[in-house]
């Protein structure tokens, strides 16, 4: 299948300061795709790029088999009008009430009037926003201005939606509605998505794949699980990471010891589960096979994307503690010992 | 206040109106253009001609530079070339719009420099012209300063033209200065004090109504 989205060896710079270094990724029709990295990564740049407002120096950016960076300005203006843009501050405009927000990419594209309104009600009716089509965005809430824009961004029917920060400046709660609305909208209209983010908690709850953008480069391309199960981790991927993995708490971490000095000390692993393996009962499995007693310390199952995912740690306690380990190894992801620590009350 | 002075206040009050409305209306229809001009053609602006923006910034602050009354004298062939005379109400408008349009002008400029920039590229990124964003994004966000600039214009314009008197343009200012100063006739003097408070405060009030109007 041909991608949607195809980027070859993009490489941008300003002045002697390279934004952008050969970059290239492709993406699928109906995916969605995290793009995450630190501030100055060169995020903005590339999403400049795939938005067509900016020309890269060097590589090719093929949108549905078109290469976007030959195309003359004139063509880039219809062009944008098939990629729909939602941005981290709404940029909504104070001069025009939410139908008129909506309507701007309808009338941009040369819809008639009659054929505007049915389509903003629609557009409305789906991003939960009935009847609120007269109101002004300073009237609006941060999740609210976000809906329109969401609603603005898919008004003129687009083949891709890029989401810049889309989440960054609202609360946890409006962050949590936004992405199940982006979700929604992924699986009604099969729209591909692109999220670019500074957030490994927005892309692990809804990005199908994650590529990981550092200094200009692309450094990772894969799925979390991947991401996790990987043992010997780049420097980004680690502290990108560091933000949704379970670590031990301070009093815990000071007391692990690298050996088991004396009895009662438990055995601390992590374990990485997948989709089975979140699924099984397995701490009764490691009482009933080993008698070996578990407790959970940190973590637990979460999703990542669609799926159901373990990553936790967790602390071991039994004669066949040992066997218990290999047994883990077998039906776990990944398994690292972190140490031991004495029992508390 | 006799019949005599209340009239003349009246067809005074009347020539200040012509003069302030015609003159403003002036320059803001040639006003606006400049500012968008200056404004479009900068280092950030969607045409990007630097010389240009340059040189025209020049021309706007030569001219505001100048006094008003010096400029009223220095503009006296253009006047008549343009009015037919350099004499009366209808000739004051002219010296009074060239002063105007570069005031209204770089007003005009800061209400729209005002505008989030994000704006104009979010509308850039939905594939909309220039054209567009000047019209949908530039003018229609920064309508209420623009509104704003327009009052204080309005305002600055009866101020003008109170000296346009002196090329004998008629109005408040000159029947002030004619009967209130030179025959010391106090009654004309506070009668005409009084018309200007009311007409620069009325002005005051529908500029500030209609700007938070616009501001939603």
């Amino acid at each position: 299948m041909t991608p949607i989205l195809d980027i070859q060896n993009v490489t941008h710079s300003f002045g002697k300061h390279t934004a952008l270094r050969n970059i290239s990724f492709s993406v699928q029709q109906g995916e969605v795709v995290g793009l995450i990295g630190r501030s100055g990564a060169g995020k903005s740049t590339l999403l400049r790029c795939l938005c067509a407002l900016e020309r890269p120096q060097e590589g090719r950016i093929l949108l549905d088999g078109e290469d976007l960076t030959t195309q003359p300005e004139r063509r880039l203006v219809q062009v944008r009008r098939k990629i729909g843009l939602v941005f981290q501050h709404f940029n909504l405009l104070n001069s025009r009430t939410v139908a008129g927000n909506i309507a701007l990419p309808l009338q941009i594209s040369g819809c008639s009037k009659k054929q505007q309104a049915p389509r903003i009600a629609e557009l409305l009716e789906l991003v939960g926003l009935k009847g609120f089509e007269k109101k002004y965005p300073s009237q609006l809430s941060g999740g609210q201005k976000q809906r329109v824009g969401i609603a603005r961004a898919l008004a003129a029917n687009p083949t891709l939606l890029l989401c810049d920060e889309a989440t960054s400046a609202l609360d946890p709660e409006s962050t949590t509605s936004i992405l199940n609305l982006l979700a929604d909208i992924n699986r009604k209209l099969g729209l591909t998505i692109v999220l670019i983010t500074h957030e490994m908690e927005v892309v692990r709850r809804f990005a199908q794949r994650i590529l990981v953008l550092d200094h200009g480069e692309l450094v990772e391309d894969g799925t979390l699980l991947d991401f996790l199960k990987t043992n010997e981790q780049s420097a980004t991927l680690k502290t990108l990471l560091a933000d949704i993995r379970p670590t031990l708490p301070h009093f815990l971490a000071t007391e692990l010891c690298a050996t088991q000095k004396e009895a009662g000390y438990k055995t601390t692993i992590r374990l990485l589960l997948g989709e089975a393996g979140s699924h099984a009962p397995l701490f009764s499995q490691l009482y009933q096979k080993f008698s070996v007693q578990t407790a959970l310390l940190q973590g637990g199952v979460t999703t990542i994307g669609q799926h159901l995912s373990g990553d936790m740690i967790i602390t071991l306690e039994g004669d066949q503690t040992l066997q218990a380990l290999d047994y883990l190894k077998t039906v776990t992801q990944s398994m690292e010992i972190l140490g031991y620590v004495p029992s508390h009350p | 206040m006799s019949p005599l002075i209340l009239n003349l206040i009246l067809r005074s009050t009347y020539q200040t109106l012509e003069m302030v409305l015609a003159s403003t209306a002036i320059s803001v229809v040639l006003g606006l253009p400049l500012a968008l001009f200056m404004l479009t053609t900068g280092p950030q602006g969607l045409y990007r001609l630097p010389f240009a923006a340059r040189l025209m910034g020049m021309i706007v602050d030569a001219l505001r530079a100048v006094p008003f009354i010096i400029l009223l004298v220095l503009l006296i062939p253009i006047t008549r070339f343009i009015a037919g005379t350099s004499l009366g109400t209808e000739a004051a408008i002219v010296p009074l719009s060239i002063a105007g349009i570069p005031y209204f002008a770089r007003i005009a400029e800061m209400a729209l420099r005002e505008v989030d920039p994000g704006l104009v590229d979010a509308v850039k990124a939905m594939g909309g012209t220039r054209f567009t964003i000047i019209r949908s994004v530039l003018i229609a966000e920064a309508m209420p300063g623009l509104i704003s600039g327009l009052t204080v214009t309005l305002i600055t314009m009866v101020g003008a033209s109170a000296m346009a008197g002196a090329i004998g343009a008629g109005g408040l200012g000159d029947l002030a200065i004619r009967y209130g100063y030179q025959r010391f006739n106090t009654t004309v003097m506070f009668g005409v004090v009084a018309v200007l408070i009311i007409m620069v405060s009325l002005m005051q009030i529908a500029g500030n109504t209609l700007a938070r109007w616009l501001k939603h």
